[in-house]
């Protein structure tokens, strides 16, 4: 029998706001436990919530970057449940009401064709804090600086068909997101988060199999993998007749497979009811209007642009702007060195290639847009050639140091001085007198070889420009 | 000086001439404090070095040429509502130690302006009552006869005159009843008035501060300062979202009060002839009765509890032993819940939590919850309606004499209690319970009830009708 897969995503994104959900604690990473934190958001008795407008705001752009319909009449609820890492024994999230639902979002099927995946809810609601587990699992100890921290949860309807295709809706929803500068979308760091819903059914059925949900996936690979993983083990079952147990199953990226967490999917009775503590939140028809026109560029407009105001192939285009801060990354340097087909070779090529090594975003590196632009510069200036420049932005990359540091510091500048050149270049013809003698007799080629000498015994540092003309003269003369 | 003549104001020009310093007065009461609270059990925790530190931190204000409003006033706070230099108990035994790290909004207004924290007055398990029955450390004695209770332990700190001010909670009426049980003048504002940020409430949506005293005028003379928009409660109403003030109450008592009749029926003779008597003084006075009917007085105090027990168990969910109270050692997280649990709250905060639980849950949200939230509106509306007809509205604040100390009160009783005050909290509207008449020899007040931010027109009426409440002679000094 041939199965049909059913998946539904529910991914959790923190917003990018200046202060917390709930209270005026900065929303920001900090590693020291416990110091972004007040009354409100460890849960004091008698502090009352006060809603952040910025994070509602973001919140709505996200669902209308979404393509969602807008409540103008939304508010929050507590979801009931004791856990440690929440402070106030329940958790505020829109529950009944959600700011943004019946979205959509578009994605590419394994046959390479648009397929709308279409987007159930996004709401909005609180982070909780992390436990932190001590060695040797005596005790384990809460840090609240994430408590409180702005969500918005994006759930889909279960219309994604393949591991891959979950990848690239989470791909697409995090270049989005990205894009409207809702959110940063690292996975890695946690934020953003993703659950995953999966059952499998005889092709052509209506109905839906029994579901396991996924958690733990660490990385958009591991999403896939894991649900790779996850269709061949419910095949299997199927395939023995046999029904898939529902239950909550966990990703262990070591093993590279899934364990039980929880026996049943047993539907938990949060109580929910709506905050009486929170005024509900009212948007004004003309300002969920402003805030969908001053929704940011997408990847698709940038794309196009940058092939119109550039003149980058199409390809170009398509990997530059395949996350934003990679787009800003071309553009920030274009201001300094305004050579875009030469600045989107160096990033897709070098670049790429360091960042993709040490699982980076362009936002994250120490070489930044600026010094790739006075790398570049150094090597129109002559200063170094293009091979040592490769060097130069490994260190740099590595490092920190600005490219300029390096080449002085590891003495790297291309020897340009004539009189320099001439004695290496005599040593050259005077240990390699077969070659000169092929160059006369018309195998001109053969000068390609001895500019390689000349920069083997100058460690790379000659101006190989300079190094032809003095050889040809040499030899000619 | 005789504190118990005297009024705020008065008292605090007092302090303010240097005819008294703010030490002396504090020192005085200090004193009448403890002989008192040997008697009656008012107190839960007295300030002693640190109300002498602040009186004398006003006196070297006044030396400085300042004149605060409250200079010296002596204040009791009940122990729901947090105030970092003394413990805040919550009527709770795994409380008694707790140290808020914050200050509630309303005792720091009070001490800017000059007033003095005496002390932490007694309250029932979590405020969940209004007679101080469940308090851990025993009930506080009704002053006015020490054989019965005095529903609220700051009345009786009033009609001792140990001070001049007491703020207290409000949620199904503990504030109002206990004035009407202790003959004193009790405050419960409309919602959104006072801040309520720093009050433990076991229900968000009822509990309010309000503010006991002996007169209408020491009301005004409080409820100007600690009234008014409060960031850290997002629910207070913003400048101008206030009615201008209604403070003064024309010469004539050209009023018009509307009188249930059938709503007295509940009441025993004894009760409903103290009523009676006072409906014809007032009426002698010059105010006009219309007869209206309040229809949902009973649905109204099951839809009171209904909510506020849902509530109650939503917000002690916090006190489970991970951030507050001890954590009782056991094998899984849910076996520590339970025990440290069972530990942290009484017999009160269990049962409410239980029943709270209960009324939330699946197939009984719809069953009580969402009907109770039916009733709510409708109650509103049908004070709301009744208010269009009249300027106030007549009713008794309580159902019943204070209750002797000794002797079992069953659980529904109690809550029958609530009759009169709860439909009033669940209006949102204002209303002062004020001194009726005697019932042999025990005080019995009833309820006025105005629209919207009326407060200073229901003190003034107050002070119309009762020209002096007696207090007893503790407060010479």
């Amino acid at each position: 029998m041939e199965f049909e897969v059913v998946i539904g995503l529910e991914v959790h994104v923190e917003l990018q706001t200046e202060s917390k959900l709930f209270c005026s604690c900065p929303n920001c990473f900090v590693p020291e436990p416990n110091v972004n934190t007040c009354p409100v958001c460890l849960g004091f008795p008698g502090a009352r919530p006060r809603l952040n407008s910025h994070a509602v705001r973001q919140a709505l752009t996200a669902s209308l970057a979404l393509n969602c319909e807008i409540a103008l009449f939304s508010y929050f609820d507590r979801k009931n449940y004791f856990y440690p890492d929440m402070p106030k024994g329940y958790q505020l999230s829109q529950y009944f009401e959600p700011i943004g639902s019946d979205g959509y979002l578009v994605v590419e099927d394994d046959g390479g064709q648009p397929k709308t995946v279409r987007i159930a809810r996004v709401h909005m609601e609180e982070d909780a804090g992390k436990l932190v587990h001590a060695a040797g699992g005596a005790s384990s100890m809460v840090d609240y600086n994430r408590a409180g921290v702005p969500l918005v949860e994006i759930v889909t309807r279960p219309d994604l068909r393949s591991s891959g295709e979950s990848r690239r809706y989470l791909e697409q929803l995090k270049r989005i997101l990205q894009y409207a500068r809702v959110s940063d979308c690292k996975m890695e760091e946690g934020s953003l988060r993703c659950d995953a819903n999966i059952s499998l059914r005889p092709v052509g059925s209506e109905t839906l199999g029994s579901k396991t949900e996924l958690k733990n996936m660490n990385s958009f690979k591991a999403v896939e993998k894991s649900l790779e993983h996850e269709i061949k083990r419910q095949k299997n079952i199927l395939k023995r007749n046999e029904e898939v147990p529902s239950q909550t199953l966990r990703w262990e990226e070591d093993r590279q497979e899934t364990i039980v967490m929880r026996g049943k999917l047993e539907a938990h009775d949060y109580r929910c009811f709506t905050d009486p503590e929170l005024a509900p939140i009212e948007l004004a028809p003309e300002e969920v209007d402003r805030v969908r026109k001053a929704l940011p560029e997408m990847a698709e407009a940038r794309a196009a642009r940058f092939i119109s105001d550039y003149g980058l192939p199409e390809y170009d285009a398509g990997v530059l702007t395949s996350s934003r801060c990679l787009a800003d990354y071309f553009e920030t340097c274009l201001k300094s060195y305004n050579n875009p087909k030469v600045v989107s070779n160096w990033i897709m090529g070098e670049l790429s290639a360091h960042l993709n090594l040490a699982g980076l975003e362009a936002d994250q590196c120490l070489f930044r847009a600026e010094d790739l632009a006075d790398l570049l510069k150094m090597i129109d200036e002559g200063l170094i050639s293009g091979k040592i420049a490769k060097d130069v932005l490994e260190k740099s990359f590595q490092s920190g140091k600005t490219p300029r540091l390096v080449v002085e510091e590891e003495g790297l500048l291309q020897i340009s001085d004539h009189s320099e050149l001439e004695a290496v270049v005599e040593k050259v013809l005077a240990e390699n007198p077969d070659s000169v003698e092929k160059y006369r007799s018309g195998a001109t080629k053969v000068i390609g070889f001895l500019v390689g000498q000349v920069m083997k015994e100058t460690g790379g540092k000659a101006n190989p420009g300079l190094v032809n003309e003095l050889l040809v003269k040499k030899i000619e003369g | 000086m005789e504190l118990r003549k005297t009024t705020v104001r008065e008292a605090a020009e007092e302090v303010c001439s240097g005819r008294i310093s703010a030490y002396r007065l504090i020192e005085m009461t200090l004193n009448n404090c403890a002989v008192l609270n040997e008697g009656l059990n008012i107190f839960n925790s007295i300030a002693g070095i640190d109300a002498l530190e602040q009186a004398k931190a006003v006196d070297r204000q006044i030396a400085d040429g300042e004149r605060p409003p409250l200079a010296g006033i002596p204040v009791a706070v009940k122990d729901d509502i947090c105030y970092g230099v003394l413990p805040t108990g919550f009527g709770s035994a795994a409380f008694r130690e707790f140290f808020s790290p914050y200050t509630a909004t309303v005792v720091e207004r009070l001490m800017d302006k000059g007033a003095i924290v005496i002390g932490k007055t007694n309250l029932d398990e979590m405020s969940l009552g209004s007679t101080t029955l469940s308090s851990p450390s025993g009930p506080t004695l009704n002053p006015r006869d020490s054989d019965r209770l005095s529903g609220s332990a700051g009345a009786a700190a009033v009609a001792t005159g140990v001070c001049m001010v007491a703020l207290e909670s409000d949620s199904g009426g503990a504030l109002r009843q206990g004035a009407s049980h202790c003959g004193v003048v009790g405050l419960r504002p409309t919602t959104g008035r006072v801040s309520r940020h720093g009050l433990n409430a076991f229900s968000s949506s009822f509990g309010q501060i309000g503010i006991t005293a002996a007169s209408g005028e020491n009301i005004n003379s409080v409820l100007k300062i600690i009234s008014g928009f409060d960031e850290n409660d997002a629910s207070t109403a913003r400048p101008g979202d206030e009615p201008p003030l209604q403070g003064d109450v024309p010469d004539s008592m050209d009023l018009k009060i509307g009188y249930p009749a059938a709503a007295f029926d509940y009441l025993e003779p004894a009760l409903r002839e103290v009523f009676e008597q006072a409906r014809d003084e007032y009426a002698a006075r010059g105010f006009r009765f219309i007869d209206l009917e309040l229809n949902y007085l009973a649905e109204a105090l099951q839809a009171y509890y209904v909510i506020a027990l849902a509530e109650t168990s939503s917000n002690h969910s916090r006190f489970d032993g991970i951030r507050f109270g001890e954590t009782e050692k056991a094998g899984d997280l849910e076996a520590l819940y339970s025990r440290s649990r069972s530990r942290i709250l009484g017999r009160e905060g269990r049962r409410s939590s239980v029943f709270g639980a209960f009324l939330l849950s699946k197939g009984n949200y719809d069953r009580y919850y969402r009907q109770a939230l039916k009733v709510w509106s409708l109650v509103k509306r049908e004070f709301a309606g009744a208010l269009t007809k009249c300027d106030l509205l007549m009713l008794p604040a309580v159902k019943s004499l204070p209750r002797p100390v000794s002797g079992e009160t069953e659980l529904l009783d109690s809550w029958t209690d609530d009759l009169y005050c709860a439909p009033v909290s669940l209006s949102g509207l204002p209303a002062i319970s004020l001194p009726a008449g005697q019932a042999g020899s025990l005080p019995v007040g009833l309820q006025l009830v105005g629209p919207p931010f009326s407060e200073e027109m229901l003190a003034a009426v107050c002070d119309r009708v009762v020209p002096e409440i007696n207090i007893f002679p503790h407060g010479n000094v």
